[in-house]
C-alpha cells in the first residue's frame, strides 16, 4: 500500500501570508512539500469558487491565509475572506467534502514559525482525513463550477 | 498557440543543489507550448538577462516564465527585460522555487517534484496572461488645504511653486490654529510669535497661496487627480485690501461680547480682531452679535473707517474649486470637560483649562501676561493636573503625548511670573518622549517649589470649592484618601479631533478613530494618507501631536503629492485593477458594499457598477463577491487563477 501524500492548495494574500512563506524559505525553515501556494492580492480575492476547483482538479486540501485583522494592506478585504469561508464550509458539507479540509488562518509577514506550524498541522490534518475522493458528479461541485 | 520560454535559475548552488534540475528541465520542455527551457547559473546578472532578452526576439517568444527566487524579489527586474525585448511585461510569470521550494524542503526528490507543480501551474497561468498597460489621465495640479494651523500651512508652503496653485480654507478668521496662541513653546520655551512669525508670514504672503478665511467645504465630488470642491466663505464685511488695521473701528463699536479667540477670558466689540498680533490684521464683523443684523440702525464701525473698508453690504460667497489632491489639517479640540464635573471646571472661577492658561501666560493676551485670580490676587498655590479624560476607559484610552511636557512648561514659567509660588503636579505616570522630553523634565522639576504627586490613576482625583479656595481630594499611590487646598487650577485636558470633525468626515467620506481623529492608510506606511486616494491627513486631526510632528505630517503629506502630482503631466494609473462587463452585470450592488476605497459607484441610468480606475487599489475583493462573473481582476482573473490551480494539481501525471 502507497502512503498517502495529500496535496494542498494554499491562497497566500501577497502583502502579509506570501512574505512569511517568503521569509520561511529565508530562515530556512522545513516544512511538507505537501503545500503549493498560489499568490493572490488579498485574501478577500479567493472566489469560493477557487477553492472548489481546487478540491475538483484533486486537491486534498485547501488553505487561505491573509493578513491579521486589522492588518489587511486592502482595509478589510480579509474580513470578506473570513465571511466567505464560513459559508463555504456549510456548502463543502452539503458536497460530501469535511469541512476541515478547508482553513483560513492569519500569517503577518514575520511569522514564518506560524505558518511553518500550521502547514504541518494541516497536513497531518488531512492525513487524517484520508484521500479526498469525490462522488462521480463531483459532490455537486462540477454544478456549482458552471461558470469556469 | 503561445511561445513561451522557460528559464530556470540556479542561483548559484540554493536552488541547483535542493533540486534537481535536469529533471525540472526535461519536464518544463515537454509542457504544452513551450518552446524551450533553459538552466541558468545566475539569472538575474547582467549575462541571465541578456539570454532572456536575446531569445525573446530572436525565438519570437510570447510568454515568459521564469522558476527562481519569489517574484517579491525579482518580478520587477524581469518585467523590464521582457518589456525592453518587446513584450507586454504582463507576460511573464514567476515559479517561486527557492523562497517557497528549495530552501524550506527537506528532500530532494519532493522539492522536485513540487517544483515541477509550480512550474506546470506558472506555465498554465502566463498562457492566460492578457496585456496590460499603464494609462494616464489628465489631472490637476493644485491642491486644497482644509485648516491653516501650522500642519496646513507647511503643507501649502511646500506644495505651492509657479506651477502649482494652493487653496487654503480655513474656518476662523484668522491663520496659525492655536499653535500661534501659545505664548512659549516647549521644550526651549521660545516665543511661541516669534518662532511661528517667519511661517506665518511667507503663508500670507505667498503669490501661489489663496488664503479663504471664514471659510468651510461644503461638498467634494470626484476622485484623485481630479477633485471638484464646493466652498463657502462668509463675508468679513471688512475689504483687506482698504483695511490698515488702524482699529478706529472696533473703537467704534458699541456691542461687548466675550472673545472665543482668547478662550472667553475678555470681551471683545462685534466687529474685532480675535487676538493681538492676529494675522492676516483684519478685524472681522460678527453677524450673529452686530447690531445692524440684529435690526437696529446702527453703522458706526463703518462711519469710523477713514478708509472706506468696511461694507455692510458683503455678502457670503460661494465658489468651487478643482484640484488633484486634499489635506485634512483641521487640528484638535480640547475633552469638553462638561463631561467630567469632577473636575469643577466651569463651576469654579479659578479652574482654568491649558489653552485658557497659554492665553493669560502671553503679555500680548488678555491679562498682558499676567496670571492672576479672578479676585485680582496673585495665587500662591497652584495644582497643575494631568491626564484630564485621557488614558481612561470612560472618556478617551489614549495619551495625548504632549500634555505632560506642557503641564512642565507651565511650572517653568508660573515660577517665573509668580514669585515664590507652591506648584503641585497631579500626575499618573510621566510621559516624556523624543530626544528633548526628559531633559526638559530635568530640568523642570528641579524648581524650588515644585512637588509631584502620583495618583494610581487619571481619574483618581475630585476638585471641589472650598470657600474661597479649591479643594483636591485624591488617592495617593497607596489608594489612601488625602486632600489638599490650592487658589488655582490648571486642567490638561485631551486632545480630541476637532469638534467638527465629525461633519468633515461626512464631506470627505473619510474614517475616523479614537478621538474623532482621522483614520489614516496605515499607522506605520502611511501615517498620512487615507483610504481615499488624494486625500491626506496631517497634523492633529490625524493624532494628537506636538508642533514639530504636526508640520512634518504637513511636509509629508506635501512630499507624497508633490511627488506624484506634477502639474501639467498625466497621472499613472495602476495597471493591475478590476474592471467590470457591463453586459454581465446584474446591478445587485453587492460590489459596492465591499470596496473600501469607493472605487465602486452605481450608474442610475443603466442599473450597472462602474469601476473608478484611479481608486481603485486590485484587490480584487469585488471579483471574488460578484455573483453574476461581471467583475474580472485584472492579471488575477479568473481564468489565470483557475489554470494555475490546474498546473498545481496537474502532478499524477509525474
Amino acid at each position: 500500500m502507497t502512503v498517502f501524500e495529500p496535496r494542498i492548495v494554499g491562497f497566500l494574500c501577497g502583502w502579509c501570508a506570501y512574505e512569511g512563506a517568503d521569509a520561511a524559505g529565508r530562515a530556512r525553515k522545513t516544512y511538507p512539500a505537501h503545500l503549493r501556494i498560489v499568490r493572490v492580492l488579498c485574501s478577500g480575492r479567493v472566489d469560493p469558487q477557487f477553492v472548489l476547483e481546487a478540491f475538483r482538479q484533486g486537491a486534498d486540501g485547501v488553505m487561505i491565509l491573509g493578513c491579521h485583522p486589522g492588518e489587511c494592506h486592502y482595509k478589510e478585504g480579509n474580513l470578506q475572506a473570513l465571511k466567505m469561508t464560513a459559508i463555504l464550509k456549510k456548502l463543502l458539507g452539503q458536497c460530501g467534502i469535511q469541512e476541515e479540509r478547508l482553513r483560513l488562518d492569519w500569517v503577518a509577514a514575520g511569522e514564518y514559525g506560524k505558518l511553518v506550524k500550521i502547514v504541518g498541522e494541516m497536513v497531518e490534518k488531512v492525513k487524517s482525513l484520508g484521500p479526498l475522493r469525490l462522488r462521480e458528479d463531483g459532490g455537486g461541485i462540477n454544478s456549482a463550477l458552471t461558470r469556469h | 498557440m503561445a511561445r513561451i520560454g522557460i528559464y530556470i535559475c540556479e542561483c548559484g548552488p540554493h536552488i541547483k543543489e535542493a533540486i534537481d534540475l535536469g529533471q525540472l528541465q526535461n519536464f518544463g520542455q515537454g509542457l504544452a507550448q513551450v518552446v524551450f527551457a533553459k538552466s541558468i547559473p545566475v539569472l538575474c546578472s547582467p549575462e541571465g538577462q541578456e539570454i532572456i532578452g536575446k531569445d525573446i526576439r530572436q525565438q519570437r517568444l510570447s510568454r515568459v516564465v521564469v522558476a527562481a527566487c519569489s517574484p517579491k524579489e525579482h518580478e520587477d527586474t524581469f518585467r523590464k527585460i521582457v518589456r525592453q525585448a518587446g513584450l507586454n511585461p504582463y507576460f511573464l510569470q514567476i515559479a517561486n522555487i527557492r523562497e517557497q521550494c528549495a530552501w524550506v524542503t527537506a528532500d530532494k526528490q519532493a522539492a522536485t517534484d513540487k517544483a515541477k507543480a509550480l512550474l506546470a501551474a506558472a506555465v498554465k497561468r502566463v498562457i492566460q496572461h492578457e496585456p496590460l498597460e499603464t494609462q494616464e489621465i489628465e489631472c490637476q495640479g493644485d491642491v486644497l488645504v482644509v485648516g491653516a494651523g501650522v500642519a496646513g500651512m507647511s503643507a501649502a508652503l511646500l506644495l505651492a511653486q509657479p506651477q502649482r496653485r494652493v487653496y487654503v480654507v480655513e474656518k476662523s478668521p484668522c491663520i496659525g490654529g492655536k499653535a500661534a496662541r501659545h505664548a512659549h513653546i516647549f521644550p526651549h520655551l521660545e516665543c511661541g510669535s516669534c518662532v511661528l512669525a517667519p511661517l506665518l508670514d511667507e503663508f500670507l504672503h505667498h503669490e501661489q497661496i489663496e488664503l479663504l478665511t471664514l471659510s468651510e467645504v461644503q461638498g467634494v465630488a470626484g476622485f484623485y487627480g481630479n477633485f471638484t470642491v464646493r466652498i463657502k466663505q462668509q463675508a468679513r464685511f471688512v475689504n483687506p485690501a482698504a483695511c490698515v488695521g488702524c482699529g478706529l473701528c472696533l473703537e467704534a463699536c458699541p456691542v461687548r461680547v466675550r472673545n472665543e479667540f482668547n478662550e472667553g477670558l475678555e470681551e471683545r466689540p462685534g466687529i474685532f480682531l480675535p487676538y493681538t498680533g492676529v494675522l492676516p490684521p483684519v478685524p472681522v464683523l460678527d453677524k450673529k452679535h452686530c447690531l445692524h443684523f440684529r435690526g437696529q440702525h446702527c453703522q458706526a464701525c463703518r462711519e469710523a473707517c477713514p478708509f472706506g473698508a468696511i461694507s455692510l453690504a458683503d455678502q457670503d460667497r460661494l465658489q468651487e474649486i478643482n484640484v488633484g489632491a486634499i489635506i485634512i489639517a483641521t487640528g484638535f479640540d480640547l475633552f469638553d470637560l462638561q463631561k467630567a464635573p469632577q473636575y469643577g471646571y466651569g463651576r469654579m472661577e479659578n479652574v482654568y483649562t491649558s489653552l485658557e492658561l497659554e492665553r493669560l501666560l502671553d503679555a500680548a493676551g488678555p491679562s498682558g501676561g499676567q496670571v492672576l485670580l479672578r479676585n485680582g490676587r496673585m495665587p500662591e498655590r497652584i495644582a497643575l493636573v494631568h491626564c484630564v479624560g485621557s488614558r481612561t476607559a470612560r472618556f478617551n484610552d489614549y495619551c495625548s503625548g504632549v500634555c505632560c511636557q506642557y503641564a512642565l512648561k507651565f511650572a517653568h514659567l508660573l515660577h517665573q511670573k509668580i514669585p515664590g509660588v507652591s506648584l503641585i503636579h497631579f500626575f499618573t505616570d510621566l510621559c516624556l518622549p523624543g530626544k528633548e522630553g526628559q531633559r526638559f523634565a530635568n530640568r523642570v522639576l528641579r524648581l524650588p517649589g515644585l512637588e509631584l504627586r502620583r495618583l494610581p490613576g487619571p481619574e483618581a482625583l475630585e476638585i471641589t470649592a472650598a470657600g474661597g479656595k479649591i479643594a483636591i481630594t485624591y488617592q495617593d499611590g497607596e489608594g489612601g484618601g488625602e486632600g489638599v487646598e490650592v487658589d488655582l487650577v490648571v486642567l490638561a485636558p485631551a486632545m480630541e479631533g476637532a469638534r467638527n470633525a465629525g461633519e468633515i468626515a461626512r464631506i470627505f467620506d473619510l474614517p475616523q478613530g479614537a478621538g474623532g481623529f482621522f483614520t489614516e492608510e496605515s499607522n506605520r506606511l502611511a501615517p498620512v494618507a487615507t483610504a481615499r486616494k488624494g486625500i491626506m491627513v496631517a497634523g492633529c486631526a490625524q493624532a494628537p501631536m506636538d508642533m514639530a510632528s504636526a508640520i512634518a505630517q504637513g511636509q509629508a503629506a506635501a512630499g507624497m503629492i508633490i511627488s506624484d502630482l506634477t502639474p501639467g503631466a498625466k497621472l499613472a494609473l495602476e495597471p493591475v485593477t478590476s474592471e467590470i462587463d457591463a453586459h454581465l452585470c446584474s446591478g445587485c450592488k453587492i460590489c459596492l458594499s465591499l470596496c473600501s476605497f469607493q472605487a465602486l459607484s452605481y450608474d442610475e441610468v443603466d442599473g450597472v457598477a462602474a469601476i473608478n480606475a484611479v481608486l481603485c487599489r486590485g484587490c480584487g475583493v469585488c471579483a471574488a463577491a460578484c455573483p453574476s462573473g461581471a467583475i474580472k481582476a485584472k492579471h488575477f482573473s479568473d481564468r489565470a487563477i483557475t489554470a494555475e490551480i490546474g498546473g498545481l494539481l496537474s502532478d499524477d501525471r509525474f
